[in-house]
Parts: C-alpha cells; sequence; structure tokens
C-alpha cells in the first residue's frame, strides 16, 4: 500500500522531469538562431580597416607596414618595464635618447616598436599591456623629435618570450619595447 | 523484501529531490510559456543517482569495430563527468528481443545499488549509425520505462551518438540537455606558433582549426557553435577573425584596424561582438554589429580596457579595467553607461559571464593564478581553485555547470574541467606542446 504509493511519487517525479525538460529547451532554439545566416559574405569583410574609421594613430589611413620587413640593428637597444607597468623608467629613458638621437641621424629610416610581456598574467591582458608599452616607448621618442609617421608600433604581448624559464630574470628580460627598422 | 524496496524507493525519492529540487517548497504549474529552469545542482557534493550501462544491444549489422561496447562505455564516461550520476560497476549484455534476459540484468544492478538502468538498441546500416536509447527505473518492480528516444549518426563518429543520448539522459533527470555533444576549442603549440585546435568535450578527436603558422589566439564560439572568433597575427598584426571549423569557408576578418583587434565576445544573440581596438590610442571596447560592420565605442579611459564578456541577458559587459591601478573586473551597461568596479584588492583578468547569469569568474594572480569566482554586483568574491601550479583561462560550459580552464599543474599547460563547486577537475587534453585558452561550444546543432 505504501510502497504503491511512495512509486506513484517517483513516477511523478520523473514525469514533471520530463514535462520540465519540454519547456526548458524553448530558451536554447531562440538562443540558436544567432549570426550565422545573417552573416557577411566571406570577401564582405565589414570592419576590416576600413579607411577613415582608423583614426589617431594612423591618421592618413595608409596600408600598414608588414612587419617581417623590419630588421633588428645594433644602434637600437630594447627598454624594459616594471611588472605591469608601462611608464618608461628613468635610466630607460636615456637609452631612449639614444635611440632617438640614431632615429634623427637616420632619418631615411622607419622603425617597428614591439610591445612584450612576460608569461605570467593573462595572454589578453597581456596584450593590451604590451601595446601600451609600445605606445608610451612611440610617445617618449615622439617627444624627443623623432617623426610619429616614421613609428608603427605592434604589441606581441606574451606571445614571443625572449626566454622561457621561471625566474625573475626571465620575466625581466621579457618585459620590453624592442626595435626593428626598414628603409623607407 | 517489501520492507527493502520501501527503503530503496524512499533513497530513490531523496535523490530525485535532491536531484531535481527547485528552489521553491513546492512545483508550480507548468506556465503555457518556456519556464525557466532552476536547478540548484552543482553535482560533487550533492548525492547522485546510481546508474546502469551495460553494453548496447545489436539489432542490425555485424559490429566488428566493437560499437555496442564502445557506445556504452562512453556514454557512462559522460553521466560520471556530469556529477549527477555513478555508474554501478558490473557487466552483461542484453540479447536482441530477450526481454526476459533483461529483466534478469536489471534486477541484478538493482540489487547492486542501481536506481536507473541506461540500455541502447544499436543498428549497423552501413555508414549510418540508428540507435534507440531506453531508460529504465530499476526501483519498480517493473522496471518502468522512464524515456526512449531514437538518434541516428555517422558511423564515422560513434562516440556523438554516445554523447547525444548521455545528453538526453541528462535531461530527463534534470530539466537540462547535458552537455557530452560540445566541442572545446583552444589554443596549442609552443610560443610563437600557436594553432587554434578543437576537440570533442572530452578530449577525443582533436583536430586543427587553423594551419597558417602564425600566432593564433583566444578562440570563442559563436553562439550558433558554427564559427569562432579568434585573435590572429596571420596578416602580421593581431586582427580579429572569424573561422568556420565545420565548413569550407574562408576566413573572415572582422576587424584588422591599427593597434591591438583582441578579445571577441559574442553577444548573446549573436549580432554584436563586444571586442577591444586600441586604434584611438590605448585599448578600449567597442561593439561590432556583425552584419554591418558599424563600431561603436564604449570606453573612453587612459587606462587598458580590455577584456569584455557579456552577461546572458545582454543587458551587461563585464571587462577588465586598470583604470583604479592594478586590473580589476568591471561591470558596464551595454552602451558603456554606468561603469561600476566590482572586484578589488589584487589582480583580476579573464572575466567570464556564467550562462546563467548569476556569477562572474575570473583569474586572479596572487604569486600563482587561481580562478575565483564573483557575483555580478560584487558580493560573496570566492575563490575556485587553490593550486597546484597556475588555474587560469577559464571557459563556461553551456549547463553553467562546469568549466574548462588551463593548469600548468603537472608542468606543461594543459586543459582541464571541473564543476563550478571545485570538484576536482579532470584532465582533458594530452600531450607535449601547450594547450591554452579553452572555449566550451554550445550545444551542437
Amino acid at each position: 500500500m505504501g510502497t504503491r504509493g511512495l512509486h506513484l511519487a517517483v513516477i511523478s517525479l520523473l514525469l514533471l522531469g520530463v514535462m520540465v525538460a519540454g519547456c526548458a529547451k524553448r530558451p536554447a532554439t531562440t538562443a540558436a538562431s544567432g549570426a550565422g545566416r545573417s552573416a557577411p559574405a566571406p570577401s564582405g569583410s565589414p570592419a576590416a580597416g576600413a579607411p577613415g574609421s582608423s583614426s589617431a594613430s594612423n591618421p592618413s589611413g595608409a596600408p600598414r607596414p608588414v612587419p617581417s620587413e623590419f630588421v633588428a640593428v645594433r644602434d637600437l637597444q630594447d627598454i624594459h618595464f616594471d611588472f605591469d607597468r608601462y611608464d618608461i623608467r628613468p635610466d630607460d629613458a636615456k637609452m631612449l635618447d639614444a635611440n632617438a638621437a640614431w632615429l634623427k641621424a637616420n632619418a631615411d629610416r622607419l622603425v617597428l616598436i614591439e610591445g612584450h610581456c612576460d608569461q605570467r598574467g593573462t595572454n589578453e591582458y597581456n596584450l593590451a599591456l604590451g601595446e601600451r608599452r609600445a605606445k608610451s616607448t612611440m610617445n617618449y621618442l615622439v617627444s624627443q623629435g623623432v617623426q610619429a609617421n616614421r613609428i608603427t608600433i605592434i604589441s606581441y604581448g606574451e606571445e614571443r618570450p625572449l626566454c622561457t624559464e621561471q625566474s625573475e630574470t626571465c620575466w625581466a628580460q621579457n618585459r620590453r619595447a624592442h626595435f626593428l627598422v626598414k628603409s623607407r | 523484501m517489501r520492507r527493502t524496496s520501501v527503503i530503496v524507493v524512499i533513497g530513490v525519492l531523496a535523490l530525485a529531490l535532491a536531484v531535481v529540487a527547485p528552489p521553491w517548497p513546492r512545483t508550480p504549474a507548468p506556465r503555457a510559456q518556456g519556464v525557466d529552469v532552476y536547478i540548484n545542482v552543482t553535482g560533487g557534493g550533492a548525492k547522485k543517482l546510481n546508474i546502469a550501462v551495460p553494453e548496447f544491444t545489436v539489432i542490425a549489422g555485424t559490429d566488428t569495430a566493437g560499437l555496442g561496447k564502445l557506445l556504452a562505455s562512453v556514454a557512462g564516461n559522460d553521466l560520471t563527468f556530469s556529477g549527477l550520476f555513478s555508474v554501478v560497476a558490473g557487466t552483461g549484455a542484453i540479447p536482441p528481443n530477450s526481454p526476459d534476459a533483461r529483466g534478469q540484468l536489471w534486477s541484478e544492478f538493482a540489487a547492486a545499488g542501481a536506481h536507473a538502468a541506461l540500455h541502447g538498441l544499436l543498428a549497423l546500416r552501413g555508414d549510418r549509425l540508428e540507435t534507440e536509447m531506453r531508460l529504465y527505473d530499476l526501483t519498480t518492480p517493473e522496471h518502468r520505462l522512464i524515456a526512449a528516444k531514437k538518434f541516428e549518426g555517422a558511423t564515422a563518429q560513434p562516440r556523438r551518438l554516445a554523447h547525444k543520448i548521455a545528453d538526453q539522459v541528462v535531461l530527463q533527470f534534470t530539466g537540462e540537455l547535458g552537455i557530452a555533444d560540445t566541442k572545446i576549442a583552444y589554443v596549442q603549440g609552443p610560443a610563437g606558433a600557436k594553432e587554434v585546435w578543437m576537440s570533442d568535450y572530452d578530449g577525443v578527436n582533436p583536430a586543427p582549426a587553423t594551419r597558417n603558422g602564425s600566432i593564433n589566439l583566444m578562440p570563442v564560439w559563436s553562439p550558433d557553435g558554427r564559427s569562432l572568433a579568434i585573435t590572429s597575427f596571420m596578416q602580421g598584426y593581431p586582427d580579429l577573425y572569424r573561422i568556420f571549423p565545420f565548413e569550407r569557408r574562408p576566413v573572415q576578418t572582422l576587424a584588422s584596424f591599427v593597434g591591438i583587434n583582441s578579445s571577441p565576445a559574442w553577444s548573446p544573440d549573436g549580432r554584436y561582438l563586444a571586442l577591444t581596438l586600441s586604434k584611438d590610442g590605448n585599448p578600449e571596447i567597442y561593439v561590432l554589429a556583425v552584419a554591418t560592420g558599424t563600431l561603436r565605442r564604449l570606453t573612453r579611459h587612459a587606462g587598458i580596457d580590455t577584456e569584455p564578456t557579456w552577461s546572458p541577458t545582454g543587458q551587461q559587459i563585464a571587462f577588465v579595467s586598470d583604470r583604479n591601478g592594478q586590473p580589476h573586473i568591471h561591470v558596464m551597461d551595454p552602451d558603456g553607461a554606468n561603469i561600476r568596479e566590482i572586484t578589488s584588492g589584487g589582480f583580476h583578468t579573464q572575466p567570464r559571464w556564467s550562462p546563467k547569469g548569476d556569477t562572474i569568474v575570473y583569474t586572479q594572480r596572487q604569486g600563482t593564478h587561481d580562478l575565483w569566482a564573483v557575483s555580478p554586483d560584487g558580493s560573496n568574491p570566492r575563490r575556485l581553485t587553490a593550486g597546484p601550479g597556475d588555474n587560469q583561462g577559464a571557459g563556461w560550459a553551456p549547463n553553467a555547470r562546469h568549466l574548462a580552464f588551463q593548469s600548468n599543474r603537472l608542468g606543461r599547460w594543459q586543459l582541464f574541467a571541473m564543476l563550478f563547486d571545485g570538484s576536482p577537475p579532470t584532465q582533458i587534453s594530452q600531450g607535449v606542446e601547450d594547450r591554452t585558452s579553452p572555449s566550451w561550444s554550445p550545444r551542437l546543432p
């Protein structure tokens, strides 16, 4: 008698599960009616560097130079950053002064500034941090008289470390701005 | 005898309640419109339903590949992974058309503590596989049939059928489909040569999704499960692309402005991407209308603003900003208004809004990295992992109960998955190369 009642209770619970399940599917299907089909054709590339919409750091809307065409030169030295910082340290400012002097003396060269991070932190944030490091470096060079239109910046975040050991010495080497040049 | 069955039934009743218990004391009558199901199950500490999953029975064709055993094993592993079930050990096969043999086996499993049994019928028809899953209540003397459902798929992808069956079992007991029929996209490779890969949710069937020899980062599944937004250096700079891993379709450029184009986050309806661009001077958050390319700037601050993540309603966006010093998690309206900081006193990145909306998981750096969770209003910050090594880069499963993340606890970066309640993680990737940045797909179409 009691057993039968409990069986019924179990059955009704399971039935309830089935009923609830039927309803639960609904939100899933609305969520699935997403971008896919209304997405632009592959060639559309709507936001792809539309000239005019890229302002500030590329006022002319000129095509970006190809990073692989730039090479390192002995005269331009890396500068380094404190952990999670993108301000220029006093000692590194002196190195940037020397880099600025060389760039002004070699006015036929374009410069690519790479911003890098150590592998601590997370790679999304480090991509932004590397950008800020390259940007502060660029701003310093411009303040020293290097023409802004000779400078391109790129962030590699933590993706191109100089060394991969887990030590402060190694991390400190990786937190850097690196300089590459090519002829105009 | 009778007494025993009563005890078993009471036990099952308690378990069933534990599994499906909604927060309200009495279940409301289902409304005509779809009802939100609030299942307060986190697995782990919760009691589990004991389920028997014997070898599937082949009713047509010749099973030279041992699919009957494979499907039962895969479905069993899926049910274990769900955190809701304990698979009862035992062997035994049910011959075709043998209800007596089946009843005998169910009685044995019931005696071994099983509350339910999953049985599959399998028909091998060339390159197609047909299965019928049957779910039995072993607490009833007649082993009542709870549910039956047919699935069909490619013989070349037998595991996928098992995943669908397991997801159906989870649906029957919780009101929500399981997450076994999903993929995980991730990044694999050494520094400077990373490609996007994807595998089944359990790490099986890994395959490359990009092969451009560049640096490819941060894959994020679109809500329809058909495409991934990725950041790639394939054109030299960190630009944002969309790839279609299941289709022969060219890569689509989403954003290639001067500066960084990164951290894509799909709006819940898939029509918009929140992203980070530095084209206006420093990393800021924008929203891109995917169909038209219209861009709207949300943040304006000299600091770093990055890593947007949408609430499931699309009414809020969480992001990382170092505007107050160290990077912390902030929340804003989708038009950029009403910015407020919800974490403080630490180094916080990688916010990921739960698909159920009530939690934001993030990474805290404190020497090493660990996963934390916080309510969207900033209350109840709590730790989810405590080492070993670094544990970061979380991606929510669509059930909002599981998380994938990367950990170097065993040396190299590998992918792990765990229940949100902090149960011990399961390693889901294997190999000598680093594997990072998991993105858990929606339930696949």
